[in-house]
């Protein structure tokens, strides 16, 4: 069913963003130094790019006859872009209020959250508009930072997560949900304990929010299809069953 | 006993429909026997005021703006102050309200009720139960209905579902079909209409001789996805390739219009497949006598107004079996087919294999049928009746 199917996705996500927020934090106090954060992601997106294909046995790579060169290429353009760009992404928002700024990351953070891609079918899914979100909050952010390095850090580190480790978990999804599921729960034991070395009060509310998403509201769900109820008769609008695609484009 | 009686619906002159004509119509054959009819709308752009059509039918054209699809924002209280205006001034005794999409007529209904006026809804289409809309509607129309006393509705199978969605005793609603306006849909050859330009006539179908040139298939609909044109496309297509005898003459505009053109491109069928666009209303009696069959494909229907003008020219009809068609016509004038493409081909074919044999029904002897099953002049004295039942329980 759907709500099994689907299991975990929004704690990734709310976990992604959790931690995001809980980066910029400890970079913002100088608790985090720009470069631990840069290597360490950096470290971590390389062991997701080898799992990346090595999850599927290279089938996904071949069929997309996607080199490692290009990859490398898109990397290093994407990186050095980025590194040019950061002191002018630095000073993008020195004009704006920081509470703008704050209100700016939450509202497309939050929006982010609600446009993704988790599996459904629906018209409000749209995995374009939700990165753009994110990328922009993470910009918002960055530009509050100290200095030019710290902004590409952490713009970098949003690509990252927001861009890349979907990628990775789609995958882990679609070949062992096992896997998935208990990496699921360590994500989010994870995200936790970081938030609760920081900001007890956030971990409580993580918690909470990690629970109602992926047990109480999906239970509900399910126990609400009992009321679902459809009368049908003549006044149905006929469903053509005939393949018209023949005919039309 | 004369009523006053007060029509409400967002859906009125100049817009041209089925909900319109029913209003327009009902109401003149109301005054013609001696009721006081009021009708109320709201403002179309310059339209505003109050205007009067033929035999002094005085329309108020109240100044609310249409929010969506032609329909007043469903606020409730802001026509209160208006309607309250109308009814006082007209002393109105009876509250008819058309059409479930008309948001103006729920107000009324539900204002009515308030006032202690006798109300009637009429309901024109069919909804289901499962989609968001659907869901939406339904409740607002119980809402609305729980203060109406009476309902009307066009065919069985949609006293049935206003029954349902509404959750109103079927005992309060009256099934009272709409009718043709059969002096104006006369089989014979085109008139051309003196009012119309030479522009107009001039895409009109020529009034060859039907037995030289083949069968000629119209259809006149709205192009939207729930008239079926999906399934008509298809049907085309499947009959413009097996019977070369068949021309298809299609009027009507829509977003749809793309798919048609498309399939006449593809295949080649620019000489057999004529799109008229957009018609007046005036225009498409002309349009159907120059037809031999008359072709529907809609996928739900509450009435199809369009089956009964054009059996009233005097065409042969196929239709897909939904909703409320298979109440309209007998089956001696009426071919019903399931909505497939290879079953109207099929009721397609049979009805001109009919023609061709020479074994249509007389359009004289149609027309004339039509024109005693179906009278407006019927439809008002059962709407009066229903109205009668009405206030005499609602003085009780």
């Amino acid at each position: 069913m759907d709500t099994e199917a689907n299991f975990g996705s929004t704690n990734w996500k709310l976990g992604s963003v959790c931690i995001f927020v809980l980066c910029w934090w400890l970079m913002e106090t100088g608790t985090l130094v720009p470069s631990q954060l840069f290597t360490s992601s950096l470290a971590l997106s390389f062991l997701g790019y080898y799992l990346y294909d090595v999850i599927d046995g290279g089938t996904g790579r071949r069929c997309s006859g996607r080199t490692r060169l290009a990859d490398l290429k898109s990397v290093l353009i994407f990186l050095s872009f980025t590194y040019g760009l950061s002191p002018l992404l630095k000073t993008l928002t020195e004009t704006i209020s920081t509470d703008t700024i704050y209100a700016m990351t939450t509202f497309m953070l939050l929006g982010h959250l609600l446009f993704f891609d988790y599996g459904a079918n629906a018209a409000i899914v749209s995995s374009g508009l939700s990165l753009n979100m994110a990328l922009f909050a993470s910009v918002c952010l960055a530009s509050r930072l100290a200095g030019p390095l710290h902004t590409f850090t952490l713009i970098t580190f949003a690509c990252e997560l927001f861009a890349l480790w979907p990628l990775l978990q789609k995958k882990l999804k679609k070949q062992s949900t096992g896997c998935h599921g208990m990496l699921t729960v360590l994500f989010a034991v994870v995200v936790v304990t970081a938030l609760a070395m920081v900001a007890p009060a956030c971990a409580a509310l993580a918690i909470v929010l990690l629970f109602l998403l992926s047990f109480l509201i999906p239970l509900w769900l399910v126990k609400l299809q009992l009321y679902k109820d459809n009368i049908h008769g003549p006044w149905d609008e006929a469903e053509i069953k005939d393949d018209l695609s023949g005919v039309l484009h | 006993m004369p009523h006053s009686i007060c029509m409400v619906s967002d859906f009125f002159h100049p817009n041209a429909g089925g909900v319109e004509s029913h209003v327009y119509q009902l109401s003149q054959c109301l005054v013609e026997r001696g009721h006081r009819v009021v009708v109320v709308t709201h403002a179309y752009g310059d339209r505003a005021g109050i205007r009067y059509l033929t035999n002094g039918l005085r329309v108020y054209y109240l100044p609310l703006r249409p929010m969506y699809n032609q329909a007043t924002a469903p606020t409730l209280f802001h026509s209160l102050a208006l309607l309250r205006c109308v009814f006082i001034r007209e002393h109105v005794t009876v509250v008819h309200a058309h059409s479930a999409f008309s948001s103006l007529a729920h107000d009324a209904l539900f204002h009515a009720a308030s006032f202690g006026l006798a109300s009637i809804f009429t309901d024109h289409s069919l909804f289901g139960f499962a989609d968001v809309s659907s869901v939406l509607t339904n409740a607002l129309l119980r809402a609305s209905l729980g203060g109406a006393t009476r309902a009307i509705c066009v065919s069985h199978t949609g006293r049935e579902n206003t029954a349902l969605r509404a959750a109103m005793p079927p005992g309060r609603i009256s099934v009272i079909p709409n009718a043709v306006d059969a002096t104006r849909f006369t089989p014979g050859p085109p008139t051309g209409n003196p009012d119309s330009t030479c522009h107009d006539r001039a895409h009109l179908p020529r009034s060859v001789d039907r037995r030289c040139a083949g069968v000629t298939v119209v259809i006149i609909s709205r192009l939207v996805y729930r008239k079926g044109v999906d399934l008509l496309a298809g049907v085309l297509a499947q009959l413009a390739a097996t019977r070369s005898d068949l021309n298809f003459v299609i009027g009507g505009e829509g977003p749809k219009r793309i798919v048609l053109e498309e399939l006449r491109e593809q295949h080649c069928l620019h000489d057999r497949v004529t799109l008229l666009g957009a018609l007046d209303h005036r225009q498409v009696r002309d349009v159907l006598v120059g037809g031999d069959i008359f072709l529907n494909t809609s996928l739900t229907e509450a009435f199809c107004m369009a089956i009964v003008e054009a059996a009233s020219c005097g065409l042969q009809v196929v239709s897909t079996h939904v909703g409320g068609v298979p109440e309209v016509l007998p089956p001696d004038l009426l071919t019903l087919c399931k909505p497939t493409v290879r079953d109207l081909c099929a009721g397609v074919i049979a009805a001109a294999d009919r023609l061709l044999a020479g074994k249509a029904p007389d359009r004289a002897t149609t027309h004339a049928r039509v024109r005693d099953f179906y009278d407006w002049r019927d439809v008002a004295s059962r709407t009066e009746k229903v109205s009668n039942d009405d206030s005499s329980q609602n003085d009780n």
